[in-house]
């Protein structure tokens, strides 16, 4: 089951259960002009449930390509079980060094760039709440949504999974914005929160954003954006006071 | 070929591909870099072999799985490996786990107590381990300790107790010429330009663009008070075995100036 987020952008999500507490481990599927292409693979740990639900979205066909955020086990651990290791789906990976990261026949976007992907632009966006150092968040010219990882993510309750942010009594809980963002972006604890706020405001300048979809989240309407911006905002600024050095 | 560091520590190189393009050096020619030449910035594990027990920690990347399987039998030999540590599992420093567990069955997988999806890296069944966890291999003893500069949650620092060696992992990389691979920092021509530090974490430990400097600095005196190494060993850059602590007090500069510019760039 998929649901979804755009006109031509469906949500495939998967959970992770924190022992109760739920984390999405999601990938989503672009309907192209020219072809389907899935942003990112997920992780082997649902490897069944994913290739079961992106065939049913596909029609059995698969995806024609894949473009992946980063190279982290849990978004590109099924690039091989998706196809994207032969010739009939296309790779796109933003790492400089494809063959340290496993992937040494992806197709290089350059952060920073466009690439049009079956007949999809899209652009790789240089991204300020990430782990891993060639990570790229992708944004879909056509219906306007910024895929994030692994920023703008959130924990949810079980029955909360195939929620969107406006599903939510008062949209994302800020608690879970807070939880999710002091777990997995350690670092945050040595930022100045206001130099962060700053790149996002210019890539939200930049783009138009009509939804966010995080890989690690319920995804975000446009509509509640600027209510999860400022407890993103919180949340940093928390998590870099609640840090003692040494 | 590995290179022992100080006896029963050895480096174990993999260059990665050639920076010079993608960091557009040759246009913009830094004080250190040789007009011409490659530039890497390195894939580093570390071979800990205490005569009773040894300790590989972390694997190089998926490119050059024969080079550690070989690497490691040619070290261990008969004896075996005992443990492989991983300090987290990003692919260049993880990527070959599975295919070392499988050719060293009698190999105990540590991996960091640290994060809270250790299922989705096949970490699961890993030993755990965490700040003041030891390991002693005889002559040798490990330490673990909670990564301070980071990317994956699920990270571990680790020094070697008898030798003074600090294995900060991410932290204080950088690149380096093809000339100099396997070259400890003391025998590298000239005095040691900073801006190779800046260059990496400028663009490897990405999020250094927006840190509190104060507080990012007192961690690091913080750092050196603690560890007060003999010998640094980073998994992207060349080991320091002279003058550790001064290297590490260097990297309050880093921070400053890192600070004072815009992002100079991507990994690429």
């Amino acid at each position: 089951m998929t649901v979804q987020v755009a006109p031509n952008v469906e949500w495939i999500n998967q959970c992770y259960d924190h022992e109760g507490s739920h984390e999405h481990v999601s990938l989503y599927l672009v309907c192209a002009p020219e072809g389907t292409v899935l942003i990112d693979s997920g992780s082997f740990y649902h490897r069944e449930e994913i290739t079961a639900a992106v065939d049913d979205a596909t029609g059995g066909e698969g995806p024609d390509a894949i473009v992946l955020s980063h190279s982290d086990y849990p978004h590109a651990a099924n690039v091989s079980p998706l196809g994207g290791d032969t010739d009939a789906v296309e790779l796109v990976a933003s790492s400089g060094s494809p063959a340290q990261q496993g992937l040494p026949d992806a197709r290089k976007c350059d952060i920073g760039g466009s690439l049009t992907v079956q007949g999809r632009r899209f652009s790789f966006i240089d991204p300020p709440l990430a782990d891993r150092s060639h990570t790229t968040w992708i944004y879909d010219h056509g219906d306007g949504v910024l895929f994030t990882a692994d920023g703008f993510g959130n924990y949810h309750d079980p029955g909360q999974c195939d929620a969107l942010s406006c599903d939510f009594p008062d949209v994302t809980p800020a608690e879970s914005v807070y939880a999710y963002h002091r777990d997995n972006l350690v670092w945050l604890r040595y930022v100045a929160p206001e130099k962060v706020e700053r790149t996002l405001d210019d890539i939200f300048s930049e783009f138009d954003v009509s939804a966010v979809a995080p890989i690690h989240g319920n995804p975000i309407e446009g509509s509640d954006l600027d209510t999860y911006r400022d407890r993103l905002a919180d949340a940093m600024r928390r998590i870099a006071d609640e840090h003692a050095v040494g | 070929m590995p290179r022992e560091i100080t006896r029963g520590i050895h480096w174990i190189y993999e260059p990665g591909p050639d920076r010079t393009e993608s960091w557009d050096l040759d246009d913009r020619n830094p004080g250190w870099y040789e007009p011409g030449e490659e530039a890497y910035v390195p894939q580093c594990a570390y071979l800990v072999d205490g005569g009773e027990e040894t300790l590989l920690f972390d694997t190089l990347s998926p490119a050059s799985t024969d080079q550690i399987l070989e690497v490691v039998d040619d070290l261990v030999g008969d004896r075996g490996l005992d443990y492989l540590a991983v300090s987290h599992p990003d692919v260049p420093h993880a990527g070959n786990t599975l295919a070392i567990l499988e050719e060293h069955p009698e190999t105990t997988l540590v991996a960091p107590a640290y994060g809270n999806d250790h299922e989705l890296y096949h970490l699961d069944d890993g030993v755990h381990v965490e700040e003041g966890d030891e390991l002693d291999l005889g002559t040798r003893t490990v330490k673990f300790h909670e990564a301070i500069f980071l990317d994956s949650p699920v990270s571990v620092w680790m020094t070697e107790t008898e030798t003074g060696t600090l294995f900060p992992v991410d932290w204080m990389g950088f690149i380096h010429l093809d000339d100099e691979r396997l070259t400890f920092v003391d025998e590298l021509d000239g005095e040691f330009d900073r801006s190779r530090l800046v260059e990496f974490h400028g663009r490897v430990l990405f999020w250094y663009q927006y840190i509190d400097v104060p507080k990012t600095n007192a961690e690091i005196d913080a750092l050196i008070e603690k560890f007060d190494p003999e010998i640094v060993a980073p998994a992207h850059g060349l080991v320091i075995r002279k003058d550790a602590t001064e290297y590490m007090a260097l990297m309050k500069e880093v921070t400053r100036e890192l600070d004072s510019q815009e992002r100079i760039g991507t990994l690429g």
